[in-house]
Formats: C-alpha cells, sequence, structure tokens
C-alpha cells in the first residue's frame, strides 16, 4: 500500500512538473480567500500575438481550478473559475480594447495604444480571488491548476479533445 | 393459428425504394449544401470558418469516418462469418464489394491526395511576399494620415491651451477666447473647438462648464457633446494627450484631441476640446484600406483553420463517395445473393424435415420465378413425404405384426423340446433352435454354414444325406427315424424335412424337425417287456407249483427204494424243487416288475432316507467304506421313501459287488437352485462300465452280473422317472462308475408315466 501510494506521488509531482512549463501560478490564501496570479511565458503566445496584431478578436482563457489531491485515485476539484482576457486591434489608429471578465462577470475594460501593457493585460494577472478560502481545511495540501486555452484556434483540424495551450500548477498549504 | 396471417416482416431499409431514394436524396443533398458552403466561404468572416465551419466539417468528417469504419468492419466480420459457415455466395459477395471498394477507393484516395496538395499550393500562394507589400503598405499609408491628422489636431488643441492659459476664462465676455480660438476652425485646420472653464475650488469636486465652442460651416449636425465632455473630463483629470475618435452615421468620423489650460501659475483652469472632421469618403478609404489589411492578417494568421475547413470539404466530399460505394456494393451484391442465400437455407430446412418453409417472394424478376419453382417442389416434396410417412406407419403396423410373430416363434422354438433347423436355398444353416442343437451337439455357431459342412460329420451323415434328398425337387419325404450316438448314447431322432416357399414360385430352403423320440421307444421297449413279464410270470409260475408237487411226490415214493435208487431221485427232485424255487423268486421279480405301485410322494428330508439307508450297511463288509458328502442345506422335497431306498440300495449293492465287497462308496447331494434340480451322485471305485454298455444298462435283463435278473436297475430308472427325475451313468474318476440322479426340488406336474418302464 505504502509503495503505491508513493508510486502516485511520484508520478502526480512528474506530471506537475512537466505540465508547468509555459506558465507561472502562484497562490496567496489570505482574508478568507484564494488569491491567484498567473504569468504565461511569451513564446506561448507567439500565435495569439500574431491574431491580436490581425485585428481578429482574440481571448486568452485561464481555466483556474483548486484541487485537492487524492492518494492513488483522482484528485477532487473542489471549486472552478474562468478568467478571460479578451482583446481586439484597431488597426488603423493601433489602439487595443482589453478587457478581462472573471466566470463571466466583467471586471475590467479599457484601450490602450500600449502595446506592452496590453501583453501584459492578457498574459498575466496579479492576484484574482477566484476562491473562497472558508471550506478549505487547515493545514491541508492544496494546488492549483491553471489551463490556458486561446482563441481563435489556429490548428488545421478541430479536434473536440484538444491540449489546452498550456497548463501550469501552483502548491499551497492552508494555513489560517 | 389456422386463418390468422403471419406478421408481416418488416422490410429492411436496402428493400425499401422510398427509404433509399430518400437516403440518396439525402447525400445528394449534403453534397449540394457542402458545394454552396465552399462556394460561400470567401463572404464568411474567417474566424467564423475557422471556428464554426471548422468545427461543424470536423464534426461531420468524423461521424462519416466512423460510419465508413463501421460499415467496412460490419460487412468484413459478417463476410468472414459467412464463409467460415460455407454460406453459398459468401466469397462471390466478398469479391464483389473488394472489387467495387478498390474501384472507389484507389481513385477517391488519388483525388484526395492530388487536391489537397493543390490547395495547400494555393493557400501558399495567396500570401506571397507582393501581396503582403502592397497590403501593407497601404495600410502603413491609410495609418499614417490618420495618425498625422490625430497629431494635428492633438498639436492644436495644445497650441489653443497655450494661448489660453493667461486668458480669464470665467469672465462674462467670451470674444477673446472666442478671438483665440477662430483662427484654427476659419483656417480649416479644425473642424470645432470647444474651450470649457474649471468650476469650483477643490480639485476633487471640479466640474468642467463648456465656455465656448466654434465650429465650421461643415460640422456635421450630430456631433455627440458628450464624447467632448468625457474626452474634456479626462483631459481635467491630467491625462496628457486624451484623444478620442467617433464614427459619424454620414460615414465620416470625428478625431478629437483634448488639452488642459493651465494658468502662469500651473493651475488648470480649463480644456480645450480640438475636433477634425474626417469626411466620409476619406474615413472609408482609410477603413476599406485598413480592412483590407486586416482581412488579409486575419486570413494569414487563419492560414491553417482555412486550410483546414478547405481540406475537410475535400474530405468530406471523398468520404460521402467512399460511404456510398462501400453501400452501394454491399446492397448490390445483397441484392444479387439473397435470393439464392434464402434457396440455400430453405432447401437446408427442406432437408432438416421442415416441408412447410416457404420462401418469400421478394422481386418479380427471375430470382422470383425461382422462388416460385423452389416453393411449387416443396408442395410435391411434402406431398410425397405424406405418402411416404403414411406407407411407412403401415409398414411399421406390419412390422411390428412380423416382429410379434418372429418373437413368439423365436420363444417357442427356444423353449420347445423338438429340433428346428431351417437350411436356405443355398445350403445355408438359417436358423438351429437349442433343442436342435442339444440333440446334434452343436453349437450356435454353426448358423450360417453350409449344413453340408456341419453335418457331414461321421455321426451325422444320416441326417446330412436325409436333408440332402430333402432338396430335390417335385417330392414330399415323410418322416424318417434315424439313429445318431452321443455322447456314447445312442439317440433316436424322428426327422422330418419340409420345403420353404420361396418368392414368386422360387425354390426356397427346408426345414428339418427333428423329434427326440428316444424316451417313447424306450417306454415302448419297457411297456413290451412288462407286458412280457407279466405273461411269462403268469405261464411260467402256473406249471411250478405242480412241478414241484410231483417232484416232492416221487421223492416220498421212492423213500423205499434201494439206496442207490433213493440217492438218484432225492438228487433229482431236489434239483427239481431248487430250480422251481428259483423259478419262483424269478417269476415274482417279473412280476413285481409288472406291477410296480405308484409312488406315495410326501415332503422329505433325503438325507435322512440316505443315512437311514446307509444304517442298513452297518458292519456288514468289513472291507468296503461307505462316505458321504451331503450338501450343507437341502430342501425338503416330495419322494417316495420306500422307493428311494430301494434305488439306492441297488445301486450300492451293485458297487459292492462290482468291486467285490473291496472298495469305496461315495454318496454326494447337491442342490441347483437354478435349475431346481436336488443331485444325488453314488461313486464307486469299481472297474467301470464300458461305454457301449452304459445305455443298455437300464434296460431289462441286461445284467454284466453272472446271476441277477437284470431287472435291478430298470426298476431304478423307472422309480426315479416317476418321481419326475432323471438318473445317468458315467465313469468316476480316477476310476469306477458314478451314477446321478436329479429330483425336482419343486412340485412340478409329471406326464403320466413318463420314463416309467
Amino acid at each position: 500500500m505504502t509503495s503505491v501510494r508513493l508510486l502516485a506521488i511520484v508520478l502526480a509531482a512528474w506530471a506537475v512538473d512537466v505540465a508547468s512549463e509555459g506558465i507561472q501560478v502562484s497562490t496567496v490564501a489570505r482574508d478568507g480567500r484564494v488569491y491567484v496570479s498567473c504569468a504565461l511565458s511569451a513564446d506561448v503566445l507567439a500565435d495569439v500575438d500574431q491574431a491580436i496584431q490581425s485585428g481578429l478578436a482574440t481571448s486568452v482563457t485561464y481555466e483556474a481550478d483548486l484541487r485537492r489531491p487524492v492518494s492513488v485515485w483522482f484528485d477532487r476539484t473542489l471549486a472552478s473559475s474562468t478568467v478571460t482576457a479578451a482583446v481586439q486591434r484597431d488597426t488603423l489608429t493601433g489602439r487595443y480594447q482589453i478587457s478581462r471578465s472573471v466566470d463571466g462577470r466583467l471586471e475590467d475594460s479599457r484601450v490602450t495604444d500600449d502595446k506592452t501593457a496590453m501583453r501584459h493585460f492578457v498574459m498575466a494577472f496579479d492576484r484574482l480571488p477566484l476562491f473562497p478560502a472558508a471550506d478549505l481545511e487547515p493545514n491541508a495540501e492544496y494546488y492549483v491548476r491553471v489551463r490556458v486555452r486561446t482563441r481563435p484556434r489556429v490548428t488545421w483540424f478541430f479536434w473536440p479533445w484538444d491540449r489546452p495551450t498550456a497548463t501550469g500548477f501552483a502548491r499551497f498549504t492552508f494555513i489560517p | 393459428m389456422p386463418g390468422t396471417p403471419p406478421p408481416r416482416r418488416r422490410r429492411p431499409f436496402r428493400d425499401n425504394p422510398v427509404l433509399v431514394l430518400a437516403g440518396i436524396l439525402g447525400l445528394v443533398a449534403i453534397l449540394a449544401f457542402t458545394m454552396t458552403l465552399a462556394n460561400r466561404s470567401s463572404q464568411f468572416a474567417p474566424d467564423f470558418l475557422s471556428e464554426f465551419v471548422l468545427y461543424s466539417l470536423s464534426v461531420v468528417d468524423l461521424t462519416m469516418l466512423v460510419a465508413l469504419v463501421f460499415v467496412l468492419a460490419r460487412s468484413v466480420i459478417k463476410m468472414l462469418v459467412e464463409r467460415r459457415r460455407g454460406l453459398p455466395f459468401a466469397r462471390f459477395r466478398a469479391k464483389l464489394v473488394t472489387a467495387l471498394l478498390g474501384l472507389t477507393v484507389v481513385p477517391a484516395v488519388l483525388v484526395l491526395l492530388v487536391g489537397s496538395q493543390i490547395i495547400f499550393n494555393s493557400v501558399d500562394r495567396w500570401f506571397n511576399a507582393p501581396m503582403d507589400d502592397i497590403l501593407e503598405s497601404a495600410q502603413r499609408i491609410a495609418s499614417d494620415y490618420y495618425h498625422d491628422r490625430q497629431r494635428q489636431v492633438m498639436d492644436e488643441a495644445a497650441r489653443i491651451a497655450r494661448v489660453l492659459g493667461p486668458a480669464d476664462l470665467g469672465a462674462a465676455d467670451v470674444r477673446l477666447v472666442r478671438d483665440a480660438v477662430a483662427p484654427s476652425v476659419t483656417g480649416q485646420i479644425l473642424t470645432l473647438v470647444e474651450v470649457y472653464r474649471v468650476s469650483g475650488a477643490p480639485a476633487g469636486e471640479a466640474r468642467l462648464i463648456p465656455v465656448v465652442d466654434v465650429a465650421s460651416a461643415s460640422v456635421p449636425a450630430l456631433a455627440n457633446r458628450a464624447s467632448s465632455d468625457r474626452l474634456a473630463a479626462r483631459a481635467l483629470g491630467g491625462e496628457t494627450g486624451a484623444w478620442t475618435r467617433e464614427p459619424l452615421e454620414s460615414g465620416g468620423e470625428l478625431i478629437r484631441a483634448a488639452a488642459a489650460i493651465r494658468r502662469p501659475g500651473g493651475a488648470v483652469s480649463g480644456v480645450v476640446v480640438a475636433t477634425v472632421h474626417l469626411t466620409g469618403e476619406l474615413a472609408a478609404r482609410a477603413r476599406r484600406m485598413t480592412k483590407a489589411y486586416e482581412s488579409y492578417t486575419q486570413l494569414k494568421v487563419l492560414k491553417r483553420p482555412l486550410t483546414g475547413v478547405y481540406l475537410s470539404f475535400f474530405l468530406l466530399v471523398t468520404l460521402m463517395i467512399l460511404v456510398s460505394a462501400t453501400w452501394l456494393g454491399l446492397y448490390l451484391a445483397k441484392r444479387i445473393t439473397r435470393p439464392v442465400q434464402l434457396l440455400a437455407a430453405a432447401a437446408r430446412e427442406i432437408g432438416a424435415g421442415h416441408f412447410e418453409h416457404r420462401v418469400e417472394r421478394e422481386t418479380a424478376d427471375e430470382f422470383g420465378s425461382l422462388v416460385d419453382a423452389f416453393n411449387t417442389m416443396t408442395d410435391e416434396l411434402a406431398e410425397s413425404r405424406r405418402q411416404v410417412e403414411r406407407s411407412t406407419i403401415d409398414l411399421q403396423a406390419k412390422h411390428t405384426e412380423v416382429e410379434g410373430r418372429r418373437r413368439f416363434t423365436e420363444a417357442v422354438l427356444e423353449r420347445v423340446a423338438t429340433g428346428v433347423i431351417t437350411v436356405d436355398a443355398r445350403g445355408r444353416i438359417g436358423t438351429m433352435n437349442p433343442a436342435a442343437q442339444r440333440l446334434l451337439g452343436l453349437g450356435a455357431e454353426v448358423i450360417g454354414q453350409s449344413a453340408r459342412t456341419v453335418l457331414g460329420e461321421s455321426d451325422l451323415q444320416t441326417l446330412a444325406s436325409l436333408a440332402t434328398m430333402a432338396f430335390q425337387p417335385g417330392r414330399e419325404w415323410p418322416a424318417q427315424e434315424i439313429s445318431l450316438v452321443r455322447d456314447g448314447r445312442e439317440v433316436q431322432l424322428a426327422v422330418a424335412a419340409t420345403p420353404l416357399p420361396g418368392e414368386r414360385d422360387a425354390a426356397g430352403g427346408r426345414v428339418l424337425v427333428l423329434d427326440d423320440i428316444t424316451p417313447l421307444i424306450r417306454a415302448q421297449k419297457v411297456a413290451a417287456w412288462r407286458e412280457v413279464a407279466r405273461r411269462l410270470a403268469h405261464e411260467i409260475k402256473n406249471p411250478l407249483t405242480p412241478i414241484q408237487l410231483c417232484a416232492q411226490r416221487l421223492q416220498r415214493q421212492f423213500a423205499s427204494a434201494p439206496p442207490e435208487t433213493r440217492t438218484l431221485v432225492d438228487e433229482c427232485t431236489a434239483t427239481i424243487v431248487g430250480e422251481v424255487e428259483s423259478l419262483k423268486a424269478l417269476v415274482d421279480e417279473f412280476s413285481q416288475f409288472a406291477r410296480m405301485p405308484a409312488p406315495r410322494r410326501v415332503p422329505t428330508d433325503l438325507h435322512q432316507v440316505l443315512l437311514g439307508t446307509l444304517t442298513l450297511y452297518d458292519g456288514l463288509f468289513q472291507d468296503v467304506r461307505i462316505e458321504t458328502l451331503f450338501a450343507v442345506s437341502l430342501p425338503r422335497i416330495r419322494l417316495d421313501g420306500d422307493q428311494i431306498r430301494r434305488v439306492i440300495i441297488n445301486l450300492i449293492d451293485n458297487a459292492i459287488e462290482a468291486f467285490n465287497q473291496h472298495g469305496q462308496i461315495v454318496i454326494e447331494t447337491h442342490h441347483d437352485p437354478s435349475a431346481s434340480v436336488v443331485r444325488i451322485l453314488v461313486a464307486d471305485d469299481g472297474p467301470g462300465i464300458p461305454p457301449e454298455e452304459r445305455d443298455k444298462l437300464f434296460m431289462p435283463y441286461f445284467s454284466t452280473k453272472k446271476r441277477g435278473s437284470g431287472l435291478g436297475l430298470a426298476i431304478v430308472r423307472r422309480i426315479v422317472a416317476e418321481h419326475g427325475g432323471t438318473i445317468e451313468v458315467g465313469s468316476n474318476q480316477p476310476r469306477g462308475t458314478r451314477f446321478t440322479i436329479e429330483l425336482p426340488s419343486q412340485d412340478r406336474d409329471m406326464p403320466p408315466g413318463a420314463g416309467a418302464p
């Protein structure tokens, strides 16, 4: 039993390490909320950047899951949240209309000429209170998994079970 | 249930013309829709194509692919199963479907490959370098013009703000302000200039109040004041270089820029909002150039999904062709082979005896006629089968009757004492019942062998010659008596030969009937001897007394004669009297033999009878030893004790006399429940009896002794026979004679006088 559990932990750790490439995820549990920060690598969004510059309505969706590891079984998902960063460039004026919504609720919307600000707005978000911490067990291990999907797709063929553009994890021990 | 029509079987899809036509129309409609979609794809937005259309086509392609794989896999499995079962036309179907698929798949795949390559090349050609340069240059021109006008408005707003910095925007006379602004409008640098002053001391609660606006004649009537107010507020909030664009319904566009008016001390006293009007045509051209560039770059970004869309179109058509060809091949193969398979299945049903099975006529073509002919043939077969069944029932009844007779005959032949032998026309023994086997000393193995060979043995030659003569045509042979020697005993047989009629007056076999008449002849002889004995006793006994009296009288008369004479007379008369006495004794025995009483049989312990008899010999002969080996248990049997005692005494006396009072006698008893007999064995170790004399031993007046009447064993046999038993004589091992008496252990009806001498 012990060896099986150890094997499961090793496999889970390997999966986390391998899948965390391309995105950095960090969490902070404070004031009864779990704050999540994400930052995508620049090379991950090469295709997305081209789409933005072409004037296509482009979106980057961060699907965040608060999960708890379970031994020798699938991890349990406690809560889910979706952060969508949308951007559309006016080619004539060179301005970007950017917006961010959390679980369909518009949180921020602005227009900017600054490409760097636009890229930062799309590729990262900082300390968004995505999950409540009230139901978390003290001193227990949790992790947040963030899967990134982009629109529009630039693949040859539509495949319903396509992989996310990037996937990241952040473990934390909940200390109230 | 008679009168109830069978439930109508649902016609499969392939045999329903309406459904087939609907399916074909559906495929054609899908094909037409696909072609229309492909033709109009250029009108769709790129992201619509890359998302919705690609998604739809991918789903349809996957569905078609799954359907094709399913149909092919199902067909392959069915064909393999049918081939394994050996169903007719399975190989033909497999070949037909394979040929049709081959004829379709190869060109379809080739067209798909070539078409895909063409699509790739065409898409690559769309996005070539000259096109990139042209569109990018056009877009840059439009963008540069736009930015120039934007910068111009911003610069002008900033200049006016600097000019109005010292001015008192709150004064009642605004002419100075208007004069400072008007040249920009009249000089057609700007279309509209709006000046706001800041009201309210606390900076946090400052409000902008329009002071003056100067507009050219070309400013659109529907210019949105609120837009200017929001832009002015942004500038008041500290944003430098705030600007905005406002599309107009007329097709033009307003570019606004705001700049804060600062007093010489740096405090904000107001805001200038400068507006320039881009006419509809100019803005539209700029927009069109930008739009063209956007479309181009978007297509370039979505190059892969768009290529995927066109490939999916192509793949969809190819899959439709493959599915249609597969289905068509299966349909044609089924249409051709199904009637034959139905007929084959029906033939198997008929072969299994299901004559009510019929094949449903599905088509009106030659296969339909074939089905009709098959059904007609099945009707005739069913009628013939019914006739055969009726005949079979009759035959079975007759066979049962014949079998009963045969069993009856066999039972009779098994039990009857008469021997029966059948010889077929070829001279082979057909049957030989147990009685015949016993009489002739043969076994059942001779059945099937040649009668001439079997009966050609030395002692059966008489019977063989009789059997041969019986085959001479045209003659009926009466029963004949023959004599055989079996186990040293002479057996008298009455043989009758009867011809067996053959088919159509052909020569059949013969039946030889053998009757063992030995007991009959023996009884006849004994009866004759009894009659002789009775007469002899009667004729001889009568003169004996006068002869004896006369001899005694002569003796008395010559009592006074001279001694020599008297001696002679005494000797002669004594001899006469003695011989007369002997003759009387002999006559008494004869009388006793002739008038022996019937036994009075009562349940008796045989061992007691035997032991009682043996006590008579206790101490009588010193050199004679009598040993008894009695059975452990013996049932009480019905017998006449006195007569059985006489039998035992006779046998013991004969034995003692045979070994001259020096020997051993063994008396054994056995019980054979299976044969329901009790056996008494009397054996001695005397000189024995030659085999040729054993059969005569029980005849009256036959004796191997120098003295005696020869009636002893004849009486013994008669007593045993009247008890329903038998007596046999044989050799004792290692020497001597053994008599075996079998008496029934249960009551049986004895034939009157059977075996009685």
